[in-house]
C-alpha cells in the first residue's frame, strides 16, 4: 500500500513539474492558487488540527508577509523570491510576538483573540499609510513570472506538508496532539504545553507569510481588505476541516477538492456561489466535522501520516 | 487634531459615547446570553442585527410609518429568524468545542448577507426620518441618537426585569450558570437555548432598527456590531450579564474620546486592540466573569 | 535528602477565594512506603494533590521533593522531577492508540521506548489493544492503560487518585497487586481513596483530612478507631 503511495506521489510530483509546458495561462494560474491554498490549509492544520488551538485569525500571517513582501518588492527593489521568504519569516515574527500571551488563552478566547488580531493588523497596515499606501495598497511593478510563482507556490505546499508529514508521524507530534486531547493530562505527564503549542504555533506562521508575498507578486496590487479578509481564514479552515484535520493529507485533499469546485463550478455566480458556500460550511460542521480522511481513518484503522 | 481641547468638548464627546454605549449594550446582551447559556460563539449576531435594519427600512419606504414603531416588527420578526436557526442548526454545536459554533454560525451569516445582497442589493439604504439636533448649550445632541438611546435603555431595562422577575428568565440565568444542574431541577433545557436564541436576536433586530435611523445601511453592515457586541462582552466578563450593560458603555466612551485625540482610523483600531489587551491581560474580563 | 523524606509539606495552605481547601497541611513521606490520604468528600484531598505536582499554586507553605522546593513548578517540570499521578476522572488521551499513549511519555529513545511500552501492556494485559484508540477501550480498561502510562513515565513517589473508583473486584485486586509491586521496588505511593478496606489493607501510614485541615494520622489501626476520624466521617 504503501509502495503505491509512494509511487503515485512521485508521478504526480512529475506530472506538476512539466504541468507549465503544456498549460495555459489560466491553467497555470489555476493550479498556483490551488497550491496557495493547500499551503495555507495545510499550516492551519498545523496548529489548529494538532492542539486543537483554534486560530481563527490565520491570515493575519498571510497579510503579514504580502505587506512585508511587497514593500521590499515596491519600496526597496528586492526580488521577490528572497521578498517572499521574508515575508514569511515577519509572519514568524508576529506569531512570536502574540503567540506567548494568547497561547494562555482557552479555547474560544484564543479563537476570539486571534480574530481580533487580523482586524487589529488590518487596520494598522491602513493606518501607516507612509509605510504602506494605506487603504490605496501597494502597487507592484508589472513583472510576469506566473511559471516562476507556480513552481513556488508548489514549492511551498510541498515544504508544509511535507513538514506535516514529519511532524505528525514523530512523537513531537504525538505530543501536541496530548496538548488537544486533554491538555492538562498532558501537562501532568511531563509535556511542557506552552513550548511546545508556541513550536506548533511559530511553524504554521511561515508558509502563510511566505505564501503571502507569493500572492502579492502574482496580483501585483494588494490592499488592506484583499489580505486580511475573514474569509481567507474561514476557506483555510474549512478545507482543512472538509479534508479531514490532524492528518497530512486531509488539507492537501479538502482544499483541491473544494478549491476545484469553487472555481469550475460557482464562481460564475458570485452571491450563489457565497451562499452555496455558506451551506457547506454548514454541512460540514453539522455533518462531517471529522473531515474525509477522519471519518476513514476512524473507520478502518488507517494510519494518521495517511 | 486639535490642540485645545475644551471641556465642551469632552462633554460631548463623553455623551455621544454614553448615547453610543446604550445600543452596545442591548446588542451585546443578546450575545452574551447565547454565549452564557450554550457556550455558542454567534457570528451571526450582526446579520441579524443588519436583517432587523432592513426590516425598518422596508417598514418605512412602503408604510410610511414612524421608523420607531417598526420595532413591533423587526423584533419579533428576528425573534422568530432566531427560533429557527437555533431549532434547525445551532442546537447542534451547543456544548461542542468552539469552532464548530464559529463556523456554523459563520456558515449562516454569510448565506444570509449574501441572500440579502440578492434580494436589497448592495446599494446604500437610508431612513431619513430625524435629522437635527437637540441643543443644550455648548453640547448638541443628534435627535436620532438621543432616541435611540432612550428606546434601548428601555429595552435593556426589560430585558434585565425579564431576567430578575419571570420564571423564564430565572431559568435562563440558571441554565448558564449550571445547565446540567438546570435540567436535573426540571428546567427544559433545550427549550430555553431556544427561547434564548430568539430573545437574544429580537435584541439584535431592535439594534438594527435603531441603527437604521442613524446609518446608512448595507447587507455588510453587521460584522462590525458582531465584532463590537464580542468585545463588550469581553469587557465586562463572559456570562456576567450586567458586565455587558458596563461594558458597553466603556465601549461607547472609549470609542468618543479616542475620535478625539486620534485620527478615524486609529480609533477603529481602538477598539480591536482593546478586545486583544482585554484578553491578554485580564480574560475573565475588567469586572471579572467566569475564567472559561 | 537531609532529613531522609522523600516528600514534605510544611504549613502548606490553598485558597479559592473565600474557601480554604487546604489548611495549613503538614507531611512526611519516607521512600519506599504505601501512604494512603482520607477524608470526607471535600475534604481537600484533591487539591492537595494538585498542590504538589503543580496543577494549583498554594498560596502558603513550602513543597519539598527530595530536599528541594517543588512548590511554584510547572506541572510538566514536577513530573520530569519524578513524581507522576493519575487522576480521579480517567484521563487517557482518546484519538491516540494505546500504545502511543506509552510511548508520548518518555524521553527514551523510539525503540527503547516502544519495548518498553510492549512491555508495560504486557504488565497490564493490554497487549493485543495497543493499536486501539484508547477511546474506544472500557473503562477498566482505560483505568489500567492509565496505570500503565504512570509506570512508563518511571517516578519515583506516585500519586493515585481513587484508583479503585468504579472498578471490578477482579480488576481490583490485580491493580492492589501492581501497587505492593511497586513498593517492593522501592517506589512510594501515595493514595487517595474512599473504599476503606483498600486503603486499610495497603497502607502503612495514614492521613486523614477533614475540612483542609489534617486531623490525625497513623498507622491503619489507629486511625480507624481515632475519635476525631469517627467524627469527621460520621458525626457525632
Amino acid at each position: 500500500m504503501r509502495k503505491v503511495l509512494l509511487a503515485a506521489l512521485v508521478i504526480g510530483s512529475i506530472l506538476l513539474a512539466l504541468y507549465p509546458m503544456v498549460a495555459t495561462g489560466y491553467g497555470i494560474r489555476f493550479m498556483l492558487q490551488l497550491f496557495m491554498w493547500v499551503a495555507l490549509a495545510q499550516s492551519w492544520n498545523l496548529i489548529s488540527g494538532l492542539t486543537g488551538y483554534v486560530s481563527f485569525g490565520h491570515v493575519a500571517f498571510f497579510g503579514t508577509g504580502a505587506y512585508t513582501a511587497a514593500i521590499l518588492v515596491a519600496t526597496h527593489g528586492w526580488h521577490w523570491a528572497p521578498a517572499s521568504f521574508t515575508g514569511g519569516i515577519a509572519g514568524v515574527v508576529l506569531a512570536l510576538i502574540i503567540g506567548y500571551p494568547c497561547l494562555r488563552l482557552k479555547g474560544p478566547y484564543f479563537a476570539i483573540a486571534m480574530l481580533g488580531l487580523n482586524e487589529v493588523m488590518r487596520v494598522l497596515v491602513s493606518y501607516f499609510e507612509g509605510l504602506t499606501g494605506g487603504g490605496l495598497g501597494i502597487s507592484l511593478p508589472i513583472l510576469y513570472a506566473s511559471i516562476q510563482i507556480y513552481y513556488a507556490m508548489g514549492l511551498a505546499a510541498i515544504a508544509v506538508t511535507a513538514t506535516a508529514y514529519l511532524i505528525i508521524s514523530s512523537r513531537f507530534g504525538l505530543r501536541l496532539m496530548t496538548i488537544r486531547e486533554d491538555e492538562i493530562a498532558a501537562e501532568a505527564m511531563g509535556v511542557d504545553t506552552a513550548r511546545y503549542k508556541l513550536y506548533a504555533f511559530l511553524l504554521s506562521a511561515f508558509i502563510p507569510g511566505v505564501v503571502g508575498g507569493l500572492h502579492a507578486r502574482d496580483q501585483g496590487y494588494i490592499e488592506p481588505l484583499s489580505v486580511f479578509p475573514l474569509l481567507t481564514t474561514i476557506t483555510m479552515i474549512v478545507m482543512a476541516l472538509f479534508g479531514g484535520k490532524g492528518t497530512v493529507w486531509g488539507p492537501v485533499l479538502g482544499a483541491t477538492m473544494l478549491f476545484v469546485f469553487q472555481e469550475l463550478v460557482w464562481a460564475r455566480f458570485l452571491y450563489l456561489h457565497q451562499i452555496l458556500f455558506g451551506a457547506i460550511i454548514v454541512f460540514v460542521v453539522l455533518l462531517m466535522p471529522r473531515g474525509i480522511l477522519g471519518v476513514l481513518q476512524q473507520r478502518y484503522h488507517l494510519s494518521r501520516s495517511l | 487634531m486639535s490642540i485645545f481641547i475644551t471641556p465642551a468638548m469632552v462633554g460631548q464627546v463623553v455623551i455621544s459615547g454614553l448615547l453610543a454605549g446604550a445600543l452596545y449594550s442591548m446588542v451585546a446582551l443578546g450575545l452574551a446570553l447565547i454565549f452564557g447559556v450554550m457556550r455558542v460563539i454567534n457570528i451571526a449576531h450582526g446579520t441579524i442585527l443588519m436583517l432587523g435594519a432592513y426590516t425598518t427600512f422596508w417598514w418605512f419606504q412602503l408604510l410610511g410609518i414612524n421608523p420607531y414603531l417598526s420595532l413591533l416588527a423587526s423584533m419579533p420578526l428576528m425573534f422568530l429568524l432566531g427560533l429557527l436557526l437555533q431549532y434547525t442548526m445551532v442546537t447542534r454545536v451547543v456544548d461542542a468545542p468552539e469552532l464548530s459554533s464559529l463556523l456554523l454560525t459563520f456558515g449562516i451569516s454569510i448565506a444570509l448577507v449574501n441572500l440579502a445582497q440578492l434580494a436589497f442589493t448592495s446599494d446604500l439604504r437610508s431612513v431619513e426620518f430625524l435629522t437635527g439636533a437637540f441643543v443644550l448649550g455648548p453640547i448638541a445632541l443628534s435627535k436620532s441618537r438621543l432616541i435611540s438611546f432612550a428606546v434601548a435603555v428601555a429595552i435593556t431595562l426589560l430585558a434585565f426585569w425579564f431576567l430578575q422577575k419571570t420564571k423564564l428568565g430565572k431559568a435562563i440565568r440558571a441554565t448558564s450558570q449550571n445547565s446540567e444542574v438546570a435540567m436535573v431541577c426540571g428546567i427544559n433545557v433545550p427549550r430555553i437555548r431556544l427561547y434564548t436564541f430568539g430573545i437574544a436576536s429580537a435584541l439584535a433586530g431592535a439594534g438594527g432598527s435603531l441603527v437604521a435611523v442613524i446609518f446608512a445601511i448595507q447587507p455588510e453592515m453587521g460584522q462590525v456590531y458582531t465584532f463590537k457586541s464580542f468585545l463588550v462582552i469581553i469587557l465586562g466578563g463572559a456570562g456576567n450579564y450586567p458586565g455587558a450593560l458596563l461594558g458597553g458603555m466603556l465601549l461607547g466612551l472609549v470609542e468618543q474620546l479616542s475620535s478625539l485625540f486620534l485620527t478615524t482610523q486609529l480609533s477603529e483600531a481602538v477598539a480591536y486592540v482593546l478586545l486583544v489587551l482585554v484578553l491578554l491581560l485580564r480574560p475573565t474580563g475588567l469586572l471579572g466573569g467566569r475564567a472559561r | 535528602m537531609q532529613n531522609g523524606h522523600l516528600l514534605e509539606l510544611r504549613q502548606v495552605t490553598k485558597r479559592f477565594g473565600g474557601v480554604t481547601a487546604v489548611n495549613c497541611c503538614s507531611f512526611e513521606l519516607a521512600p519506599g512506603k504505601i501512604y494512603g490520604l482520607i477524608g470526607p468528600n471535600g475534604s481537600g484531598k484533591t487539591t492537595l494533590f494538585n498542590c504538589i505536582t503543580g496543577l494549583e499554586v498554594r498560596e502558603e507553605g513550602e513543597i519539598r521533593f527530595k530536599g528541594e522546593r517543588i512548590d511554584g513548578l510547572k506541572p510538566h517540570q514536577v513530573a520530569h522531577r519524578g513524581i507522576g499521578r493519575t487522576f480521579q476522572i480517567i484521563r487517557v488521551f482518546p484519538e491516540l492508540t494505546a500504545l502511543e499513549n506509552l510511548l508520548v511519555v518518555t524521553w527514551q529513545p523510539f525503540d527503547a521506548a516502544q519495548d518498553r511500552a510492549q512491555e508495560l501492556l504486557r504488565f497490564v494485559t493490554l497487549d493485543r489493544l495497543q493499536n486501539e484508540y484508547a477511546g474506544n477501550l472500557s473503562y477498566g480498561q482505560q483505568k489500567l492503560l492509565e496505570f500503565a502510562r504512570i509506570l512508563m513515565t518511571d517516578p519515583e513517589l506516585i500519586l493515585l487518585d481513587e484508583p479503585a473508583a468504579g472498578v471490578n473486584r477482579t480488576l481490583l485486586n490485580e491493580l492492589l497487586q501492581a501497587i505492593r509491586n511497586l513498593r517492593a521496588r522501592g517506589k512510594t505511593v501515595f493514595i487517595v481513596e474512599h473504599d476503606m478496606k483498600v486503603i486499610m489493607d495497603l497502607s502503612e501510614r495514614i492521613f486523614v483530612l477533614n475540612y483542609g485541615e489534617k486531623i490525625a494520622e497513623g498507622p491503619p489501626g489507629l486511625v480507624q478507631s481515632d475519635e476525631r476520624v469517627i467524627e469527621a466521617y460520621f458525626g457525632r
